[in-house]
């Protein structure tokens, strides 16, 4: 803005304004006049250059009266005040009670879109606060349904809010919860659900006494209809108690949900189910909402179940609460979209409640990842990291160096070890939480920040190696009196290592899902992926075997822990798992660059750059986290060099996959999802082997074949389809 | 705001009658300005166009046909966060001229510059939707770098797309105009998209 008193003093014409006090360093004035001198000497676009106003600066500015750049150009009205003034928001709707009715029904309806539309990533304002009538919460006072449906969605409103709010991990939160100037905490608002149950106890009766009279059973009750068509009263009614029923069973959702340490997932859990089946009555009465009203044609948005456009909204009135920038206008998704997303939404927030707050950490971070599959939005994904994460514990519950030691596989007396108490620990324990927060991230986010973070988990490594060496001596030679500290060490060393591994895998998995590689990259990115994997393997069966060698078989040789057994000695299930997936890499990685060998497919090349920076920077924060030790692109090159159709090393990639895939169904029949991973592998692997073969026999003759890769049995292995073009 | 139809016809053009200027002042200012109202919907102030073209004139680019401006490339350089990186703000081809390699040179002729000028790396964001331009980008070894969620107003995602170059001798940046450090993920001011009435983002 500019400095006015610095205008006033080089033009003395510039008149003080007095209504406004003057500050300790600022004087206000009206500096009308000499703006519009500064006018006259510009031409259009030009620009007065200043040290803190430079072209950069001036690419921000709006074009005032410009209705695209200029938020306040667009509107009815002035303010809420004068919307009201001017009959934008009634009470009643209308003096028929009839329709008073009806469009207190679309109100509900276009609510729900609104509140849809705010989940989705608008803001708040401009969604369910472009509502006159939860702008001005005492107007309503005289209509108890509509002013308890007020109450209630305010108080809703509320309390995602502050659930997002304390889940804050990124910008995609903060847009949420921008609530700046709107009546969101109204003094009575939390007593909604008092109102709300009188109301629907009302109508309640005046729907039993409707049933009553058509049934020609006398009246018990002398009543008042809810409205005066008695061929309209049961339909209403009906409507009316199935919105008001959906409202107070979801408040008592996120007010259930997010009692500390999973106390309300019970009771959460029972009101979802009451709030499906209050939706499902809405959807269904939609019909009848529609055939008693007269929708405007052609509406191609409709946000109400009765095609009618709703009385009292006006979304530009708070376009400039909304947000920092120019606002612009938002689109509202239809009821029916709406609907739709409160079913998801429900359905995932059931899914929380059904968790069975897994005390050890692997079947934590599988559910989720399975969690995440779903791809909720944002208020799904907070209330999961509520429940996760509570005053700096799992669940609210469990400490989280008592998570460390269970996931270590130490013995139950460890977790009371004063060594939690050594810096590093501390900060181990610091970072858990932060993965956990970041695990519950939109998946673009978090890949970024798991990027980011493996560097903290290498360092941490490094530090614990340090500090622990000090505090128990030589933790690297096991001996047959190791004390309890050295095996601590020991134990979450490997842990560490292994869940970095692990953070790897997903960063680069993640990839897939979010679509970032090219086909030309696929090679180099499953030959990542078979490399961390490897890596993952080793760590989580050198884990199992710490733990096994020192509970069984004390004092026994360990070395060479991590390559795999002899004959006699069968890997556990977990790691067998694991290896199913080493393999699809494996095989994947050599198909690829077989055929960019032999056929110059998926060769990517490019005039500026060559495939040595593409995999520079795909991989850049692996690289830079030594993960794993001594990689680089030339690695890359010597394993992918030499691929060839004709080997048949990657057939047997597949042919092992499809196989331990096979085997391994018996040890997870009662994982389902485990279950359901094994059948994706076994088809990527069966279809890629059969597509290799193909390629092999009919590719020296027929160069016409062409080949895809398409991810239509796994999400990011990705199975070969041969054409002929 | 696309004036043209979908189905208008083609124009048949060989490539050697598109000439190509550099940004030569003043009187380039309003057909590059014609040229991306008419193909976006976005309305750019004077203002955004001259950040661009003041600074880095000779990183913008015009191709004429017939003495008539049909597409055009804006960017610009600078450091950010450690690196001195080139930025592409703005690409068009008018329709009847596209598929012709049109955009493909005019912004290699930037990308050229960005090179020579020291620029280790080039960046730019474009609507996971936006597929020709990404295919674009792509064969110039453009890699997706990352996923920005939501990235536009009307909600969809961007990628951000990234070009490495190969590594050399360090040379020092003399006279290179760095203004600005969009230090944060959701700071860079110009988008270009397939979708036109999300290009400016400034969330
Ligand atoms: C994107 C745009 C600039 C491309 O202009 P163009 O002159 O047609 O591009 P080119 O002819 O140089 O295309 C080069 C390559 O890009 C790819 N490509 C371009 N447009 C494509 C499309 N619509 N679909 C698929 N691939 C496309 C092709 O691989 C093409 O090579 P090919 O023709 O040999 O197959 C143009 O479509 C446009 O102005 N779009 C609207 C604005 C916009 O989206 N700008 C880019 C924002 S970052």
């Amino acid at each position: 803005m500019v400095d006015v008193s610095e205008a006033v003093k080089g033009d003395s014409k510039v008149p003080i304004c007095p209504s406004i006090p003057s500050g300790e360093q600022t004087v206000w004035a009206n500096a009308s006049s000499l703006l519009h001198l500064a006018c006259n000497d510009l031409r259009d676009g030009e620009l007065i250059y200043g040290e803190n106003f430079n072209l950069f600066a001036a690419m921000s500015a709006l074009e005032i009266m410009d209705p695209k750049m200029d938020s306040g150009m667009v509107r009815t009205y002035y303010s809420v005040d004068e919307a009201i003034e001017y009959g934008a928001a009634p009470i009643p709707l209308s003096l028929d009670k009839t329709v008073d009715v009806q469009r207190i029904i679309d109100i509900m309806d276009h609510l729900l879109a609104c509140e849809a539309t705010w989940h989705k990533g608008c803001s708040l304002a401009q969604t369910v606060f472009s509502c006159l009538y939860l702008l001005r919460p005492d107007r309503t006072s005289s209509h108890a349904l509509l002013h308890s449906y007020c109450r209630v969605m305010r108080a809703t409103c509320n309390a995602v809010v502050c659930t997002v709010s304390d889940t804050r991990t990124n910008e995609e939160e903060d847009l949420f919860t921008m609530t700046h100037g709107l009546p969101l905490k109204v003094d009575g608002d939390d007593k909604c659900l008092t109102m709300l149950h009188a109301v629907e106890e009302t109508i309640a009766r005046q729907l039993r006494a409707c049933k009553a009279t058509l049934s020609k059973k006398r009246v018990t009750e002398d009543i008042e209809p809810l409205q005066n068509n008695p061929d309209l009263e049961e339909g209403l009614c009906k409507s009316l108690l199935c919105q008001l029923r959906f409202r107070k069973h979801f408040y008592h959702v996120v007010m259930n949900i997010k009692r500390p340490q999973g106390r309300g997932l019970e009771l959460a859990k029972k009101h979802i189910a009451c709030c499906f089946e209050e939706l499902d009555s809405m959807i269904k009465s939609a019909d009848f909402l529609r055939s008693i009203s007269a929708p405007e044609d052609g509406m191609k948005n409709e946000t109400t179940a009765s095609g009618c456009q709703p009385v009292g909204f006006d979304s530009t009135l708070n376009s400039r609460l909304s947000a920092p920038t120019p606002p612009r206008a938002i689109e509202t998704i239809s009821w029916k979209k709406a609907a739709e997303y409160f079913q998801k939404l429900l359905h995932e927030l059931e899914i929380i409640c059904s968790y069975n707050l897994d005390p050890v950490f692997e079947g934590l971070l599988r559910f989720v990842v399975e969690f995440q599959k779903l791809r909720p939005e944002l208020v799904a994904r907070a209330h999961l990291q509520h429940l996760l994460v509570q005053d700096g514990k799992l669940y609210g519950r469990d400490s989280v160096f008592s998570v460390i030691c269970k996931a270590s596989l130490l013995p139950e007396v460890a977790k009371n070890h004063d060594i939690q108490k050594i810096e590093p620990v501390v900060q181990l324990g610091q970072l858990l939480i932060t993965l956990l927060r970041v695990l519950c991230t939109n998946i673009s986010w978090q890949r970024r920040k798991l990027g980011k973070i493996l560097q903290d988990w290498r360092i941490i490594h490094v530090q614990l190696e340090l500090a622990f060496r000090k505090e128990c001596g030589d933790i690297s030679a096991t001996s047959s009196n190791e004390n309890i500290c050295m095996k601590i060490c020991r134990h979450i060393l490997i842990w560490v290592e292994e869940q970095t591994y692990w953070i790897a895998s997903r960063f680069l998995m993640l990839g897939f899902e979010l679509d970032l590689y090219s086909p030309g990259e696929y090679c180099m990115v499953y030959w990542y992926m078979y490399i961390i994997l490897i890596k993952l393997a080793e760590k989580t069966h050198m884990r199992a075997m710490t733990s096994n060698d020192i509970s069984k078989k004390k004092g026994k040789k360990k070395r060479d822990l991590v390559k795999e057994g002899g004959k006699d000695y069968q890997l556990p299930p977990a790691i067998l798992f694991l290896q199913c997936h080493v393999y699809l890499a494996e095989g994947l990685t050599m198909m690829l660059a077989a055929l960019r060998n032999e056929r110059q497919m998926y060769v990517s090349t490019g005039p500026f750059n060559t495939e040595h920076e593409r995999f520079v920077q795909h991989f850049e924060l692996l690289l830079k986290a030594c993960l794993p030790d001594h990689v680089s692109y030339y690695s890359f090159v010597e394993t992918t060099a030499h691929a060839h159709l004709s080997n048949t090393a990657m057939y047997n990639c597949f042919k092992g996959a499809q196989r331990i895939a096979k085997e391994l169904r018996s040890s997870f029949s009662n994982d389902p999802d485990k279950m359901a991973e094994l059948r994706r592998i076994e088809q990527v692997a069966e279809h890629n082997s059969v597509a290799l073969g193909l390629i092999s026999r009919l590719g020296a003759v027929d160069a016409s074949l062409k080949v895809q890769f398409e991810f239509s049995h796994h999400p990011f292995f990705a199975t070969a389809v041969v054409k002929r073009s | 705001m696309e004036t043209r139809s979908e189905n208008e016809p083609e124009v048949d053009i060989k490539a050697s009658e598109i000439k190509y200027l550099s940004y030569g002042g003043e009187h380039h200012l309003p057909l590059i300005m014609n040229l991306v109202d008419e193909e976006l919907s976005e309305p750019y102030s004077i203002f955004t166009y001259r950040y661009f073209v003041y600074l880095w004139p000779q990183l913008s680019f015009l191709a004429f046909h017939n003495g008539k401006c049909i597409g055009t490339v804006v960017c610009k350089m600078g450091e950010h966060r450690g690196t001195f990186r080139g930025y592409i703000a703005m690409l068009v081809v008018l329709k009847p001229y596209r598929g012709k390699g049109i955009a493909t040179e005019l912004v290699t002729r930037s990308i050229k510059v960005m090179m020579e000028s020291g620029c280790e790396e080039v960046t730019l964001e474009a609507e996971v939707t936006n597929k020709g331009a990404l295919a674009l980008y792509g064969r110039l070894g453009f890699i997706r770098a990352k996923r920005l969620f939501r990235y536009y107003l009307n909600g969809v995602d961007a990628f951000r797309l990234k070009l490495l170059f190969p590594r050399r001798e360090p040379e020092p940046f003399d006279s290179m105009a760095s203004v600005d450090d969009e230090s944060h993920e959701y700071n860079e001011h110009i988008h270009c998209g397939e979708n036109p009435s999300c290009c400016q983002h400034s969330m």
